[in-house]
């Protein structure tokens, strides 16, 4: 990579001091403020929603290092240094929601993250306008439906007298009940995450489809290339800084696996696969009020969360030029 | 360029949406602590009323014209009619009665703890707070009643009770059990109890379709043997996928000591013959419960889907004869059941059956026994409040001869009718087309809240939880049963947590496995092991010591 020489400052003036006593530097930024302004405006809502809302309350995250007790408010709580990490770190859990955590969001995405790409691509191919709609609004409902409706629909489709059940006991198999089986859980949890989301996840990627050049194609055809050739050389390739960006934000979540859905459907006879660091600290600390205990837990989350989306943006970059900044 | 700048708001978003849902409580917390945290040490209470003359009088209707605010919830029954206690045909006779305009604010039924830790946190405090101030569950002030006095949240109530409550003083002189509970180690009083009547003490227990007994010409099951063969017969002659089921929410196991007694140990803590705390689930003779359920639900006597039965989900298996046992409430069960099936299926029948033992005619070690005092319809003064003489005038109101009637039977002429000295609902709340007795007469009284409960009142609509009372009630749970009232110290109650935390949480998951099969029987011993390195043991020296002091109250 080229070295970018150092920017000249040539419509600096090199004032040492002015009147005003601005740092000259400033005057840049003022120029651009007073020439573009009303675009500033727009930016300071937004600048004020991330304040107020995103970074403002970060200072609660001091709780995880507080004995925390509502009454005497952050600020007044005692200090507990890194006493609510290591009885974390020590606690007999520790590895097992670590693990079922990353497990579940590798399953996810492993086969949630691809399913709605092939989904687009197969519908790309449709030529039958109306059979696409249907079929995308088909796929797509799902979403809409509220998650606790959701979990019902698999809980009592998977009960031993269930919808699954009767289907497998048709075919021969023993009725078991599904969601009492730890070794079925991680396999529930991705596939109805597959059925709910697929649908949904389809429509960015046919918009990125939209936006490919038709050119592209009729080249292609010219150097003959099957419809297959077409799809690896053209529509892939027209796709993937979408696919990129939409992996690197899904890896950012990697750790978040969705706590509402995993506290629906689990059980303590099916803790040791279904159990992950979010339901855990709702079990933990907030169903019995140890706030500090479940905002270090948080804490540690987080992190994760952060350097995992720092590294993969890096290899990103590193890799196929293409990243979020 | 502002696409990228785009992706990276939503990039930031979505790490910030990792962090900010779980400090979200924080989040809130902060926004409204921070500000008004500082002044209110030195915010002291008048100290009992001092500065406000006795111009207040102590005869009722009381001479004022202060309002003042309380926090409660309001009866699930009465959100059908009324939106706010001070609407209702009671809240507008206590309001006449007391003298005293009150403002009532009802935290949303679903959300109450989180309510009330917002209000604590936010410290815009009401005048009195309906709640369990006890920390003696989940979900009550953590620390306990004394913990909330120090930490300037709620009054101590002695002085005042002593000066302004004369009528609820009389209860707690002439009843030393109860003034044993409602008060605290060193005898502080913290609030106005709600007593129970003896016969609300026990509302549940086991209980049993008596039309399948009847068809199949059983007796009412008593011992593990029986219950074994009544089952049996429920699964092959009346093809009960689930004979016996009972609810399993929020990783609680709700058969709570049926059956468990049987094997004289508890699935908690509880009080040994020698006056001793211990923690049931690790004894050697939890073991045997543990395999019995095993083999119930290996043969399909017990259901198959145990750990995924909520309420909604037993309500389905009771009525559609699923299940033909199950172990639940008195009126929100029983009561509700065969109310519903009334005009389906009219021979539908359930009855109490007496809490299983292993030998006929023994006592049942334990059961379920609630005690006189319950906390959380009692109201506590917080140290807002301006005027405490007057509140405490209002509250003690309920525990006087006519403010009795009033909150267990509402107005006479309108809801009830003395009859031979004895009062008598009206055909008003008793046979009303469209509402059940329990909704009538939640408009017109307090079903639950700080007074004593009238032995007169019955809500029960079928003679058979009459009788399933008298059933339940033939237990040693009182002997057995750890004081609901203990209170640890602060730095007890916090290793206590810790322990028990973790303890409750593996023990859960293990019973489960147990049942299931999952686990051998013979890693029993390794699972009691496994506890004990949890510290159960300093939870038990814990509560022994509590017990100590209780009983030395």
């Amino acid at each position: 990579m080229a070295k970018i020489p150092p920017p000249t400052r040539t419509s600096i003036p090199s004032k040492p001091s002015n009147s005003a006593g601005l740092n000259p530097r400033n005057w840049g930024l003022l120029k651009d403020i007073s020439k573009n302004r009303f675009l500033y405006i727009m930016l300071i809502p937004v600048l004020l929603y991330f304040a107020v809302f995103h970074y403002f309350p970060m200072y609660g995250a001091s709780i995880a290092f507080k004995e925390f007790s509502p009454r005497l408010g952050i600020i007044g709580s005692p200090w507990a240094g890194w006493e609510h990490f290591e009885s974390f770190f020590n606690g007999i859990y520790f590895w097992r929601v670590v693990k079922n955590t990353l497990l579940i969001s590798f399953y996810e995405l492993l086969f949630g993250f691809p399913a709605p790409i092939i989904l687009a691509l197969l519908l790309n191919e449709v030529r039958k306008a109306a059979f696409k709609r249907t079929v995308q609004t088909i796929t797509y409902m799902p979403h809409f439906i509220s998650l606790v409706v959701v979990c019902g629909i698999i809980k009592e489709f998977t009960m031993s007298d269930g919808l699954i059940n009767d289907i497998l006991a048709f075919l021969g198999w023993e009725r078991v009940s599904l969601l009492l089986e730890s070794e079925y859980f991680r396999t529930l949890f991705v596939t109805s995450g597959i059925w709910q989301n697929i649908g949904w996840g389809t429509i960015i990627y046919l918009a990125a489809l939209a936006g490919i050049d038709q050119e592209q194609y009729e080249a292609a055809k010219i150097d003959g290339a099957n419809r297959w050739r077409q799809m690896l050389n053209v529509t892939l390739p027209g796709i993937m800084p979408t696919i990129i960006i939409l992996f690197i934000l899904e890896i950012g979540r990697l750790m978040n696996v969705g706590s509402e859905k995993v506290i629906l459907l689990y059980n303590p006879s099916i803790y040791d696969t279904a159990d992950v660091i979010s339901s855990y600290v709702y079990r933990v600390g907030l169903q019995e009020f140890n706030y500090s205990f479940s905002s270090a837990v948080g804490l540690f989350n987080s992190a994760i969360n952060f350097t995992l989306v720092i590294g993969s943006n890096w290899l990103s970059r590193r890799m196929n030029k293409t990243s979020l900044w | 360029m502002v696409q990228r700048l785009l992706v990276k708001d939503s990039l930031l978003r979505n790490l910030k949406s990792g962090l900010t849902a779980i400090l979200l409580t924080s989040l809130v917390l902060a926004g409204c602590s921070s500000g008004s945290k500082d002044n209110t040490p030195d915010a002291k209470p008048n100290e009992a009323g001092k500065g406000t003359s006795t111009a207040i009088g102590s005869s009722y209707p009381l001479n004022t014209t202060e309002s003042i605010t309380s926090w409660e919830i309001l009866n699930m029954n009465a959100v059908t009619f009324y939106s706010n206690l001070a609407e209702t045909p009671f809240g507008k006779a206590l309001a006449d009665k007391t003298g005293v305009q009150v403002e009532y604010i009802h935290p949303n039924d679903q959300q109450t703890a989180e309510q009330f830790n917002l209000m604590i946190a936010s410290d815009e405090l009401p005048d009195v707070i309906e709640y369990d101030w006890t920390g003696r569950s989940a979900g009550s002030y953590p620390g306990g009643p004394e913990k909330a006095i120090q930490d300037g949240v709620i009054l101590e109530l002695n002085e005042l009770i002593d000066q302004y409550a004369p009528n609820l003083k009389k209860k707690l002189e002439a009843d030393p059990t109860l003034d044993q509970m409602v008060k605290t180690d060193s005898g502080k009083y913290y609030v106005f109890p709600m007593i129970r009547n003896p016969s609300g003490l026990v509302f549940r227990g086991p209980m049993i379709r008596q039309d399948w007994l009847d068809e199949l010409g059983l007796p009412v099951p008593t011992t593990i043997e029986e219950w074994e063969k009544t089952l049996i017969a429920f699964r092959d002659e009346k093809g009960a996928k689930a004979p016996l089921s009972v609810t399993y929410t929020g990783g609680n196991f709700e058969i709570r000591d049926a059956f468990i007694g049987a094997y004289r140990t508890s699935n908690s803590f509880y009080v040994d013959d020698e006056g001793k705390v211990k923690y049931g689930p690790i004894d050697p003779q939890y073991k045997d419960f543990l395999a019995l359920f095993r083999k119930w639900f290996a043969e399909g006597l017990f259901d198959k889907d145990f750990a995924l039965t909520d309420t909604k989900a037993l309500d389905n298996k009771i009525l559609t004869g699923q299940t033909g046992a199950t172990v639940h409430l008195l009126s929100g069960g029983m009561g509700k059941w065969m109310d519903a099936m009334k005009g389906q299926d009219p021979k539908f029948k359930l009855v109490g059956a007496p809490y299983p033992t292993l030998l006929k005619d023994e006592v049942p070690f334990i059961g379920q026994r609630d005690f006189k005092y319950n906390p959380g319809p009692s109201k506590a003064i917080t140290t807002a409040a301006k005027n405490p003489e007057l509140i405490v005038r209002w509250l003690d109101y309920a525990y006087s001869d006519e403010g009795a009637m009033l909150y267990n039977f509402g107005i006479e002429g309108e809801s009830y009718a003395m009859e031979n000295g004895a009062p008598v609902y009206t055909d008003l709340i008793k046979n009303n087309e469209k509402y059940s007795l329990q909704q009538m007469v939640s408009q017109y009284s307090k079903p639950n809240g700080p007074y004593e409960a009238d032995e007169r009142r019955n809500w029960n609509t079928f003679p058979e939880q009459d009788e399933a009372v008298k059933v339940w009630a033939k237990t040693d749970a009182e002997k057995h049963t750890l004081p609901g009232f203990l209170t640890p110290t602060a730095e007890e109650s916090k290793e206590l947590g810790k322990i028990l935390t973790e303890v409750s949480n593996y023990k859960e998951e293990m019973f489960v496995k147990f049942i299931v099969g999952k686990e051998p029987m013979e890693s029993y011993d390794k699972y009691v092991e496994q506890i004990k390195k949890l510290g159960i043991e300093r939870a038990v020296e814990i509560y022994q010591s509590a017990l100590d002091r209780y009983n030395s109250r």
